[in-house]
């Protein structure tokens, strides 16, 4: 009788062991695919993975390094990820030329653009004006150089008004520091690592954000497949509540948010790390988030992005429906 | 104009020596000019930089990273030896097997890589399978290369002796084909190895989550340039390490196919 007590007390166990292990299986996966390298400004999905934002919605997230914002949204396309973050230009332009592109932005990151100037205080340029006729140095394949004459004009310049270099990204900083440049063109959310280069080698950063002279767009994303979209769409919902929750703690946190992003990827600086985070969420919280509120994607400023996108990648403004390119219900679910 | 080298003991150990010293000097070298130029880290690390870089790195990154692309190297080393030997074989025994397959083989090898191997991750996904695929195409043909020309080199009396005592073709190329072709084989090999571990850093760049390729790249997206050239280093030196292993799997299991040493 004994017996059969403590045998029947742990057939119990076992049965509440299995239906906990199975509530583990059952945790829905999503693949994210990022747009480049682990770094400070990719961390709100870590964010979400180690401060336990996912499981609390029953997600199992796995994090996939990319190579370019084309490079995730193939990747996307093709269904080797689920959910990512791209930039929405990029999207555009890709579905412009192929409207049957099954991917779709269903929440902004960067409400600004992030490219911008960076130069040396000795160099003497303090205003987008004072590039006129100066060397600058770029890398190859970023997103910025399309943009480029678009900004030149803005600010009553002509168009090949500086002359443009391309070297390696890793290039540009000992470029512009041993006067081989007298600027180069990167993203804000890597100030600080340049800072420190300046600072190593005795000069002071100064920094001309694009946002600031006139190049008024959504950036960086979030993008989904449709399918992903279609076919599981309250997984969707949930992962998109646990990522507006990551990143706002990623904002108000970020020391921690560098932290789990360590923890994750160890390579990861944490001090770095908090400094990139903190370049990279004045794109993020700033006046538009105030006024539309985080993640907004305003038909406004959808077809905003769309006008520069299409005048920087030389395509028809009528060949894109901008709109067709977002998908709001996940925003909406907020 | 011959440099004459001294004879006797020291002179032999000098020579044993010369390359390791010559290495040091270098390397003292390269410091000095960093020191007298102050050059700053970013441009060109200095080795002292280098190694402090490799010591802030913790030992179990550096093993977890070398694992990844070791096992994708060794992964698609084994693929290429599993899949080049049969080919050649097989073109050894059928004239219309190597006119139809030679000028695919030779397309395979002209294409280049790098611009390949964006593809084969969108086609195939970005695990460990697609990675192996990159590092096969890197080594495959320079494996079916030194098989084919091993096995036709092979003495021609000897091929007919055998034919005269009615051998099996089967027996004709494993016991005579083959051996002629192991030192043939092994210069393949040893090139397909150094191969290997440029593919399966060809494919880290392209797509993964760790291994020294991939190391080195994202070192570089944060401007640590130290560690990046730490990963570097690594990287040559485990190219180096599995290019002797090859060199010694020779010594142990064929020593007959080393070229006899001139004796003195």
């Amino acid at each position: 009788m004994h017996k059969g007590l403590t045998r029947s007390f742990l057939l119990v166990a076992l049965l509440a062991g299995g239906l906990i292990s199975q509530s583990v299986l059952a945790a829905d996966k999503v693949t994210y695919q990022l747009d480049w390298l682990p770094g400070g400004d990719k961390s709100p999905v870590y964010v979400g993975v180690q401060e336990g934002f996912f499981e609390e919605e029953g997600l199992d997230v796995s994090i996939a390094s990319g190579r370019g914002s084309t490079d995730a949204i193939t990747k996307i396309a093709t269904g080797q990820a689920d959910i990512g973050s791209a930039d929405i230009g990029a999207l555009m332009a890709a579905k412009a030329q192929d409207d049957s592109l099954p991917v779709r932005a269903v929440y902004s990151i960067f409400n600004q653009a992030p490219h911008a100037f960076f130069t040396l205080e000795k160099n003497g340029i303090t205003e987008m004006t004072d590039m006129d006729g100066k060397k600058v140095a770029t890398s190859p394949f970023t997103s910025s150089n399309a943009f480029l004459p678009l900004v030149l004009k803005e600010n009553g310049m002509a168009e090949d008004a500086v002359s443009l270099t391309k070297a390696d990204p890793g290039a540009l900083g000992p470029m512009l520091m041993n006067g081989g440049t007298d600027a180069i063109i990167a993203w804000v959310t890597n100030i600080a690592l340049f800072a420190d280069q300046a600072e190593a080698t005795g000069n002071e950063l100064v920094v001309l954000p694009w946002s600031d002279a006139g190049l008024e767009l959504y950036s960086s994303s979030v993008v989904a497949s449709e399918r992903f979209l279609s076919e599981r769409p309250d997984v969707a919902k949930r992962f998109m509540r646990a990522f507006d929750k990551s990143l706002k703690f990623t904002g108000d946190n970020p020391r921690q948010a560098a932290e789990a992003l360590n923890s994750m990827v160890p390579e990861v600086d944490v001090d770095v790390a908090t400094a990139q985070i903190g370049d990279t969420m004045e794109l993020v919280m700033n006046d538009v988030s105030e006024r539309d509120g985080l993640g907004a994607l305003t038909e406004e400023r959808v077809a905003l992005t769309w006008d520069w996108v299409s005048q920087a990648e030389k395509l028809e403004k009528d060949a894109l429906d901008p709109e067709l390119v977002i998908d709001r219900t996940l925003l909406e679910a907020l | 104009m011959s440099l004459k080298l001294p004879e006797g003991r020291t002179s032999r150990a000098l020579l044993a020596a010369a390359p390791w010293l010559f290495f040091l000097a270098l390397i003292l070298l390269w410091e000095l000019v960093c020191q007298v130029f102050s050059l700053p880290e970013y441009v060109l690390p200095a080795p002292i930089a280098i190694v402090e870089a490799f010591f802030n790195v913790e030992f179990s990154r550096w093993l977890t990273h070398l694992w990844a692309t070791l096992r994708v190297a060794l992964m698609g080393f084994a693929v290429s030896i599993l899949v080049a030997i049969p080919i050649a074989i097989a073109m050894m025994r059928s004239e219309l097997l190597t006119r139809t397959l030679y000028p695919l083989l030779v397309v395979i090898q002209s294409t280049p890589v790098v611009a390949v191997a964006p593809l084969i991750i969108v086609l195939m996904g970005s695990d460990d399978p697609s990675r192996v695929l990159i590092t096969c195409l890197l080594t495959f043909f320079p494996l079916v290369v030194s098989t084919a020309t091993g096995i036709n080199e092979t003495p021609g009396e000897l091929v007919e002796l055998s034919r005269s005592l009615d051998a099996p073709l089967r027996r004709e190329t494993w016991q005579i084909r083959i051996p002629y072709a192991i030192p043939h084989i092994f210069s393949g090999l040893r090139v397909a190895i150094t191969l290997a571990i440029i593919g399966a850093v060809v494919a880290e760049f392209v797509a993964a989550e760790e291994g020294l390729g991939y190391f080195i790249q994202f070192s570089t997206s944060f401007f640590r340039i130290p560690q990046a050239f730490a990963g570097l280093f690594f990287l040559a030196v485990v190219s180096l390490l599995l290019f002797k292993s090859v060199q010694w799997i020779q010594q142990w299991f064929f020593p007959w196919s080393l070229p006899r040493k001139s004796g003195h």
